[in-house]
């Protein structure tokens, strides 16, 4: 947190028992200030109720009707059970976990390794700008391009075939669970370069000193990174897996895109499966009932995951 | 205390916020305000809104004639994307943002809404066509809900094979009357080195292309029955079509299922396409890539069996008047006039498709011979599987028939009519009670 914060004035954090602000301090609030500092608060606590609480109240109160967008009948819980005894729903669980892990291990792993292993070369720069570059283009253009790569006979297929790797040809995209593997790679292509730029913003508060230390007392290396610059990386770890893990759990456009979650539902996600039953389908209830398990499911990982991590130190 | 940086008359951080929130107001409000896309249109226009941005040019022509006979015109508006066209009109054909006329599909997709009480019946208006001679009776049905029609068919379009003129004369190849000699041309042009069959559908609608028409090649009764509940899925015909389509995938006949029919084009010109089975409509988009009658030609998929009766798919969209059109008189006149021979000149000439009016002929060589043709042998005209059955049945078999053509497998094809079998008991159950 202390990465976002400004560092906050003494002065406005001093207790009012403070002898030394005695007589400088008025001796009571005005009362006026929660007054006044509710009405600051207002337009921002409106437009978050109106914008998120309530919509996502009308979810969940939706999520218990059979509900066609003409005609509405309570159901009571029936479109949970529905839910979780189709295995279509199993299996975009399982993809979204797949994507979790994948995203976890390679646009973060790698980011971080890119940013540790280029930041002090002298052509790092050029090497991070290379990486960098496909961050720039919208989810949409990259899921194209992939499109065009990842088809059969498409760019990846011509290229094993020009190389004689023909036994290597594969249908990425409609093999399960090949197609969601390379979806993940596509992403990957597209989001290290943010990781990169975290990490390096990361590596750049590091003060100096504590590395030349390691580097006097002969660490180097792996040894440097793992016992020195990784831990002093940790609020920007925390921050990059905590995004990394939301964005995976609610991607979207590039499998509607690359595969629109099949062939069937192999390579649905949990985003898509809400999408089909809500839009393709017209059945806002069991959509929305997906919408509230994947909002239950990414509050909880954020939680755990943040609760673990931001425990303070002495805590 | 003096300010830090001396000059002019400088914006203090509560007249910036103040003003800030006072242009964020008047833009909520601005964008609460009704758009000129849901407000009555002006005199003399209707409204209609359509998920093909394409058309406009269309109904234009077809306006002219329409403003001839009745003094309106079509003012069209269009969502490209077909889902944020679906949500849009469930929503405001419900209130009075609708637009006076809006395109939607026949069969069930029509039926699902019309249930809702939020179209006009124009029984009338049919009455009045088919009077006239201007439409098929046999179409009223697949627009007709417990005794009323729900519009009036926007296109007609028929699915057929388009065949590479050149691959076939270079191959010796005559335009096949049997389904033998269909099978004898997919493997000439196999053993010439060109994949017979360009065939889309891995992850999209278009698996059921293939599937609807074997079934209708085969057995064309059953398609009707299995379609309306009045069959299974694992019946003897859907058993046969799949291994027909299973052998026909092992005899190498079809392209990879991850193709696209925008590919065609591209294949002509290589010397690569040979046939493509799709729907007539697609013919407009090969004219405006440059392609002409000599290059595309139509036939239509044989009977499986000399003895079957030839039938073909139709596709067909509808013309609805929402009950809260702003100018729902208006827009029922333009429906009673769309069928009008003269204004279908006007719309086919611009789609170069088909037309439910069959005095309405386009004037492309190429769909006008196919029309002609249909006209003279008059097969029995199938409802399209995509409107054919309730959506969320047909939504998840074609997703099942996509995988059938990843992995066309026989066994596949046993377990994925299974599959459809179990989805067609749970959703005509959901379908009935409703």
């Amino acid at each position: 947190m202390t990465l976002t914060q400004p560092p906050v004035p003494q002065e406005a954090v001093a207790s009012p028992d403070d002898p030394t602000r005695a007589s400088a301090a008025p001796p009571h609030r005005p009362r006026r200030a929660p007054l006044a500092g509710a009405a600051f608060l207002a337009p921002a606590v409106a437009l978050v109720v109106l914008l998120l609480v309530v919509p996502f109240a009308f979810t969940i109160y939706r999520s218990f009707f059979d509900d066609n967008g003409f005609t509405r009948s309570w159901v009571g819980l029936d479109n949970y059970t529905a839910m979780f005894a189709d295995p279509a729903f199993g299996q975009s669980v399982l993809n979204t976990f797949f994507w979790v892990v994948g995203t976890l291990l390679l646009p973060v792993g790698l980011g971080l390794a890119i940013a540790v292993g280029t930041w002090k070369l002298k052509l790092g720069a050029v090497a991070r700008f290379a990486v960098i570059l496909p961050y720039a283009i919208s989810g949409s253009a990259t899921a194209v391009v992939w499109t065009f790569m990842l088809s059969t006979d498409g760019g990846l297929d011509t290229l094993l075939r020009l190389l004689g790797l023909d036994p290597l040809v594969s249908q990425w995209l409609l093999q399960w669970p090949l197609n969601t593997v390379m979806m993940i790679i596509a992403t990957t292509w597209q989001a290290t370069g943010a990781c990169v730029i975290l990490f390096l913003v990361g590596l750049q508060s590091i003060p100096p000193s504590t590395l030349e230390a390691a580097q006097l007392d002969g660490a180097s290396g792996w040894r440097l990174f793992w016992a020195v610059t990784f831990p002093q990386l940790r609020p920007m770890t925390i921050v990059v897996v905590g995004i990394s893990i939301v964005g995976s759990l609610k991607v979207f456009d590039q499998v509607l895109l690359l595969t629109n979650g099949g062939p069937g539902t192999a390579s649905e996600t949990l985003a898509l499966t809400m999408y089909r039953e809500t839009f393709t389908l017209s059945r806002y209830g069991s959509g929305a009932a997906v919408a509230v398990f994947l909002t239950v499911v990414v509050v909880a990982a954020s939680y755990a995951y943040l609760r673990r991590q931001l425990r303070p130190a002495n805590g | 205390m003096p300010h830090p940086i001396p000059g002019g008359p400088s914006m203090t951080r509560r007249t910036a916020l103040a003003l800030g929130g006072a242009g964020l107001l008047t833009a909520t409000l601005a964008a609460c305000a009704r758009g000129t896309d849901t407000r009555p249109s002006a005199p003399g226009t209707v409204t209609l809104n359509s998920d093909n941005p394409t058309w406009g040019p269309g109904y234009d022509a077809a306006s002219d004639v329409l403003a001839a006979r009745i003094g309106y015109r079509i003012t069209s508006r269009s969502i490209a994307s077909v889902a944020n066209y679906n949500q849009i009109i469930r929503m405001t054909a419900q209130t009075n943002s609708t637009t006076d006329l809006i395109k939607w599909t026949n069969g069930y997709r029509l039926q699902d809404i019309a249930r809702a009480d939020i179209l006009t019946d124009l029984n009338e208006v049919w009455d009045d066509a088919i009077g006239r001679g201007w439409v098929d009776p046999a179409q009223r049905a697949s627009f007709t809900y417990e005794g009323k029609a729900y519009g009036v068919p926007l296109y007609k379009s028929y699915y057929a094979v388009f065949y590479s003129k050149r691959a076939f004369a270079e191959n010796g190849i005559d335009v096949p009357t049997t389904f033998d000699d269909l099978m004898s041309a997919a493997q000439t042009l196999k053993d010439a080195g060109i994949t017979p069959f360009l065939a889309p559908g891995a992850t999209t609608w278009e698996s059921e292309i293939w599937f609807m028409q074997l079934l209708a090649s085969l057995d064309p009764d059953y398609y009707a029955a299995v379609t309306t509940n009045q069959a299974s899925y694992v019946d003897d015909p859907a058993r046969a079509a799949m291994d027909l389509w299973s052998t026909m995938y092992s005899d190498g006949f079809f392209s990879a299922p991850d193709v696209t029919s925008n590919d065609l084009p591209g294949l002509v010109s290589e010397g690569r396409f040979g046939m493509m089975l799709y729907g007539t409509w697609f013919a407009n988009t090969l004219l405006a890539s440059g392609l002409t009658d000599d290059d595309i030609g139509f036939f239509r998929v044989p009977p499986h069996a000399s003895s079957t009766a030839p039938a073909v798919i139709v596709e067909s969209g509808s013309l609805s008047v929402p009950v809260k059109a702003h100018r729902r008189d208006a827009a029922v006149d333009v429906a009673r006039n769309w069928l009008a021979t003269d204004v279908q000149e006007a719309w086919v000439g611009f789609l170069g498709d088909t037309s439910p009016n069959p005095a309405a002929l386009p004037k492309s060589d190429l769909v006008k011979d196919l029309a002609a043709g249909i006209a003279a042998e008059g097969p029995t005209e199938l409802i399209r599987y995509w409107e054919a059955s309730p959506t969320p049945l047909v939504e998840g078999n074609v997703q099942d028939l996509g995988s059938f053509m990843v992995t066309p497998s026989k066994a596949h094809g046993e377990s994925t009519l299974r599959s459809m079998e179990a989805r067609a008991r749970t959703e005509w159950k959901i379908w009935d009670a409703a």
